[in-house]
């Protein structure tokens, strides 16, 4: 199974302000791992320092190689998906050519027809919507263009950046249930970055706890749940 | 005067291409960086001056044409690596000077090297009347058929490429393009390289019209802009639209409005360029890019 990822002692910083100040995490193959924190913890920034878009310092290896060097495309075609924050919509173009855009790395031309048939069967509304200008769908369907997009690359590392964001409640569950498929059915290993703690707890086999740069704790889903500081601060409850 | 309006019509049309090509040439730059390239006109000079040269060492038009579009288009790429890439984060203001500096040197080497008196330049279409017609010449017909036959690959290239896909990707959302693992600094350089390939076609094509200077192009970018901005910016479609309109435009009006005569032909297609930013600054066929939150 591929897919893994180990961050050791992993500075980054934007312009001259560091951000990440020594994190380590890992996201065991096949599994899904949410990373919690408040708004500012550095959660975007660290799926950015995984993917060569912030300056950084540290190890970071997938599946046992070194990345930390590499450039944002080499990392992608190591297998690394990105869905980004902000959802990073080719506006201009067709809903089509966003899915076709996420294979553009692949040469097999057949089974990316099939992925793209896969993708509209996850996400009905954009088959309806496949022509229009992505620059025109609404926040939810942009969303869920992001993670078609992903998917099309068939990574086997997906790094999700607050994929609930601006989706309505009915159709975040759809989407957390698509996400759990990806893992039980083709071993797709998950980072998931999420400010609903309660729905990335649900989802995880593993979570980690972002505070200002620095992982502050990690455990099992129960075991955070049962944690009574951690469950005040972050679950409300 | 009916045959004098169909015959500058038709005139029109023919320089029209060209502008086409110019307009073209300049919409493919600012697909990919975002900023139109004000020495499109004189990298397509140089290479016209290029083609004269190897003429002149006594190759045929048909090596020389080839290797012409060729070299423009390492030219094109060298510009991106050499000039652009250091400028990556630069202000709009910085690259429009450095695209000024561009001009002023290249048509200084052009007129030091080959000097500014004019030169003639061949056609490979002939210059006789285009199947007996009054109308029109085989240069100019055969301009025609080129720039559409451009045109037609563009579009399929754009449309129905993965390079073409990568390309339009890569210049609507940098960032997200590198993530999918596009290598957008490569397709920016394949952009410049395209471009001044396309210039380097229209110069050679109008060469044998205005004669080859250094100055050759500086009205022609001028009606190319208009051109690009009439039909768009972000259209290839609209660029070839927008050039023939020009060419049209200035043709109909430079003969039948008297005030304009040849003197203010320049300066229609000036104030085009303004009315259109002004009434619909996407363009005729641009695309108006529409953002949700």
């Amino acid at each position: 199974m591929r897919g893994q990822l180990a961050i050791h002692d992993l500075t980054a910083s934007y312009g001259g302000s560091k951000v990440l100040h020594g994190l380590s995490l890992r996201v065991n193959a096949g599994q899904i791992t949410a990373l919690l924190g408040a708004n500012g913890a550095g959660k975007t920034s660290t799926l950015r320092a995984i993917c060569g878009m912030l300056t950084r310092q540290g190890c970071i290896e997938l599946d046992g190689r070194r990345i930390e060097q590499l450039s944002t495309e080499n990392i992608a075609c190591l297998g690394v998906g990105h869905v980004p924050d902000g959802r990073g919509t080719f506006g201009a173009l067709s809903v089509t050519e966003n899915l076709q855009l996420g294979a553009i790395r692949r040469s097999d031309r057949l089974s990316v027809s099939q992925d793209l048939d896969r993708i509209y069967d996850y996400f009905p509304i954009l088959r309806q919507r496949s022509s229009q200008q992505a620059g025109t769908l609404s926040g939810g369907e942009q969303q869920m263009l992001a993670v078609g997009r992903s998917l099309m690359a068939r990574p086997t590392l997906l790094l999700l950046d607050e994929p609930s964001f601006g989706l309505a409640p009915l159709m975040v569950r759809e989407l957390f249930k698509i996400f759990r498929r990806l893992n039980k059915e083709q071993g797709i290993s998950i980072l998931l970055v999420e400010q609903n703690a309660h729905l990335a707890l649900d989802l995880a086999h593993q979570a980690y706890l972002l505070e200002t740069g620095r992982i502050v704790f990690s455990g099992t889903p129960e075991v955070i749940r049962k944690n009574d500081s951690i469950r005040r601060a972050y679950l409300g409850n | 005067m009916m045959e004098l309006f169909v015959q500058q019509l038709i005139a029109g049309i023919s320089t029209g291409t060209i502008y086409a090509c110019v307009a073209l040439a300049v919409v493919m730059i600012y697909q990919s960086i975002g900023h139109v390239n004000f020495a499109q006109g004189e990298m397509a000079m140089l290479s016209t001056f290029a083609a004269w040269q190897i003429m002149d060492y006594g190759v045929s038009y048909w090596v020389a044409f080839p290797l012409t579009v060729l070299m423009s288009f390492v030219l094109g790429v060298l510009v991106e690596r050499v000039l652009m890439r250091p400028l990556r984060n630069a202000p709009p203001l910085s690259l429009v000077i450095v695209f000024i500096g561009l001009l002023l040197t290249i048509n200084s080497i052009a007129g030091y090297v080959w000097s500014f008196t004019v030169k003639p330049f061949p056609t490979p279409f002939g210059t006789a009347p285009f199947l007996g017609s009054a109308w029109i010449s085989q240069h100019q017909a055969g301009m025609m058929v080129t720039t559409l036959g451009i045109l037609v690959l563009l579009f399929a290239f754009f449309r129905s490429t993965r390079v073409g896909l990568a390309m339009r990707g890569a210049a609507n959302n940098p960032t997200s393009a590198r993530l999918l693992g596009i290598r957008v600094r490569s397709l920016e350089g394949l952009g410049w390289g395209m471009a001044a390939a396309i210039g380097a076609v229209a110069g050679m094509l109008i060469a044998p019209v205005v004669f080859l200077e250094p100055n050759m192009m500086a009205g022609t970018l001028v009606y190319g802009f208009a051109g690009a901005v009439l039909g768009g910016l972000s259209s290839p479609a609209g660029a070839v639209l927008g050039g023939l309109i020009v060419g049209v435009l200035e043709n109909l009006a430079g003969t039948f409005i008297p005030v304009i005569g040849g003197e203010l032909k320049l300066t229609l297609a000036l104030v085009t360029i303004v009315l259109v930013l002004v009434i619909r600054p996407q363009g005729l066929l641009g695309r108006k890019l529409v953002h949700r939150v």
